[in-house]
């Protein structure tokens, strides 16, 4: 019996040990996903590139310059969707028993990077002729907005689709950015889903067929 | 509901962990005795009478006795009891005992219960060591060579023997044979060494003769009379020993609706056996045993309550994704196109997945291994051996909602 109850504290000894480690590789994990947001979130954020070839095209009205400038835009465009997603799958994975601040607070930092790049791209885009659809996305949370996520997927599959064809920016309405509230006053926004493609704006759910036949790259 | 559904998942978790790692602790500390062979001290072979109990069992019980008839055992009485079968058993027994002397036919036409039909038969055994057996089970020729030296213990009640699964062809067949060879082989000789055996298998168990008189034989209320007198066995403190190496091969029902109604009367049996002994659940009287009992149906319990959350989350999924689908069909290609392996995506609650997947497959291994189990022929069930999890499931509901409704359950 004494045998018996030795087992038993064993057992629980390495039941708390394994325990205890999957919680340290779990934590582990989150510090990782929060480094990769914040490397990325470093990325994007650097604007000097960015800045130099908005100069170029605005001083030499420079082809070579707008060349670079949508073959940049490619990569940005690629670098901000990975992000977008991770960021949400992130977020969901850390955010098992309480909502992570941090996830909000890139998510803000993301919003604001995300209306700072649409506006270039709208720019580069009328300077250069460049043939790139944009699509912007305003929604809210789904418990307030069922239709919100639909559209959200129906977008995830577009791009998934026609990839670096078109640039899709999706705004949280939810957390009342400035810069943000000025685009929804601009297109006139004032319920969701509703979104913006290529300056003509639709709101209420759309489908995926009608909004390619709305896109200038049909894929 | 995310904070109540991942709290048990973490608690179901390190529950479970517990309970294996005791398990597999116990198994290794005492891993010579696994096999162990104990010495023969009687001086003249013991009396023993084997009740073979029949309903309906035309097509397997020639089997059983075929095998009952190669027992290389003397002093042997074998009882069979048909218990008012509607189908040619009593024919067929009776062609098969003729002109043994060994052998003895009870050839009742009214139905009365499995546990009933074992109490006659222990009325009319003249052995002082009754061996229950299974219509539909093989037993081995040398069995009680090394069965009985366990009763050399004065306070060893019963013998429980390794039931295995015989000639599994279907890939159901094939799992549950793995399922046998863990949880009613090597188990049940763990439990042993704890003190903590909770089923006497009917496939084939052997008791003393004078226990059996002093807790009044089987109980006929109960659906799992194998199951309920463990219970009894260990609440008046007897022992129950396993002997590993000492074989039954049990046939299984060849569909998986009679593998279902099977399975429902186990279950059902064991919350109705619960019941009834609820006041062995941690109650220290009975040393471990309550305590591994309690475990036992607390886990079953909180896995149930963790399927059927997870179940409505998928559902709930299925129903979201299918809305999905009907704006863009289903993107497969743009998935696999797309698909992207990321470690940090894990959660802790799918590390905790991917380590129960792990513990499962090691817990295999180890059981296959220590229980010098052939695994070259097994691949196929340890293939399948995670469905598991999902059949327990669906048949503690069956016979759950069985209970729940109160509706009378037979024994076949």
């Amino acid at each position: 019996m004494a045998l018996k109850k030795r087992i038993f504290v064993i057992s629980f000894l390495i039941t708390v040990l394994l325990f205890s480690a999957v919680l340290l590789l779990g934590k582990y994990l989150d510090d990782s996903r929060k480094t990769y947001v914040n490397e990325q979130m470093q990325i994007i954020n650097d604007l000097n590139e960015l800045q130099v070839y908005a100069l170029m095209t605005d001083v030499y009205g420079d082809k070579m310059a707008c060349v670079a400038f949508s073959k940049k835009l490619e990569e940005w465009d690629k670098s901000l969707w990975t992000l977008g997603s991770k960021l949400e799958t992130y977020r969901v994975a850390t955010e098992e028993f309480q909502k992570d601040p941090f996830y909000l607070e890139q998510k803000k930092k993301f919003n604001e990077n995300e209306v700072l790049y649409l506006m270039f791209l709208t720019k580069v885009r009328k300077d250069c002729d460049l043939n790139q659809d944009i699509i912007s996305f305003f929604y809210q949370n789904s418990a307030d907005c069922k239709k919100c996520d639909d559209q959200s997927y129906i977008l995830t599959d577009i791009k998934l689709e026609l990839e670096g064809n078109v640039s899709i920016f999706s705004f949280d309405g939810d957390l009342e950015l400035q810069n943000t509230q000025i685009l929804m006053d601009y297109y006139g926004i004032t319920q969701y889903p509703c979104i913006v493609v290529n300056e003509e704006k639709f709101c209420g759910i759309q489908d995926k067929k009608f909004i390619i036949s709305k896109l200038r790259n049909k894929g | 509901m995310n904070v109540v559904y991942n709290a048990l998942v973490y608690g179901v978790w390190f529950i479970a962990t517990f309970y294996v790692v005791t398990l597999t602790l116990v198994m290794l500390t005492d891993k010579k005795r696994l096999h162990e062979k104990k010495e023969w001290k009687f001086k003249t072979n013991p009396r023993v009478t084997v009740l073979v109990p029949a309903y309906n069992e035309e097509h397997k019980i020639k089997y059983t006795i075929d095998s009952l008839r190669k027992i290389k055992y003397d002093n042997i009485e074998i009882i069979v009891i048909n218990d008012g079968s509607k189908d040619k058993t009593s024919a067929v027994v009776n062609a098969c005992i003729k002109g043994d002397k060994r052998f003895k036919f009870i050839d009742r036409q009214n139905n009365k219960g499995k546990a009933a039909s074992l109490n006659d038969g222990i009325a009319e055994s003249t052995g002082e060591f009754i061996a229950t057996m299974d219509a539909d089970s093989i037993v081995e020729p040398g069995m009680f060579q090394k069965v009985l030296p366990y009763f050399h213990d004065k306070k060893v009640g019963a013998v429980t023997v390794s039931v295995l699964v015989k000639k599994p062809k279907t890939l159901l067949h094939k799992i549950f044979e793995l399922e046998y060879v863990i949880g009613l082989s090597l188990y049940l000789k763990v439990f042993s060494f704890m003190d903590a055996v909770f089923v006497t298998p009917g496939p084939f168990s052997v008791y003393r003769k004078t226990v059996l008189d002093e807790i009044k034989g089987f109980d006929p209320g109960n659906i799992t009379e194998d199951l309920e007198i463990a219970y009894r066995l260990q609440k008046k403190h007897y022992k129950i020993e396993n002997c590993m190496d000492a074989k039954v091969y049990t046939i299984l029902p060849p569909t998986f609706r009679q593998v279902c109604v099977q399975r429902k009367r186990w279950y059902s049996g064991a919350i109705l056996t619960v019941k009834k002994h609820r006041s062995m659940l941690l109650n220290s009287k009975y040393g471990i045993f309550g305590y591994v009992i309690f475990l036992n149906y607390m886990l079953i319990f909180l896995g149930l309550t963790l399927f059927g959350i997870s179940l409505f989350l998928a559902g709930k999924r299925i129903v979201n994704n299918i809305g999905y689908y009907s704006y863009t069909g289903i993107p497969l290609m743009e998935w696999l196109r797309h698909y992207q392996f990321d470690v940090l995506s894990f959660s802790g609650i799918a590390i905790l997945g991917w380590i129960a997947i792990l513990f499962t497959l090691a817990t295999l291994i180890i059981g296959l291994t220590v229980s010098r189990t052939d695994m070259r022929r097994k691949k196929t069930g340890a293939i399948g051996f995670m469905l598991l999890f999902f059949l327990y499931q669906l048949f503690w509901i069956i016979a759950i909602a069985a209970v729940i409704r109160g509706r009378k359950i037979k024994w076949r």
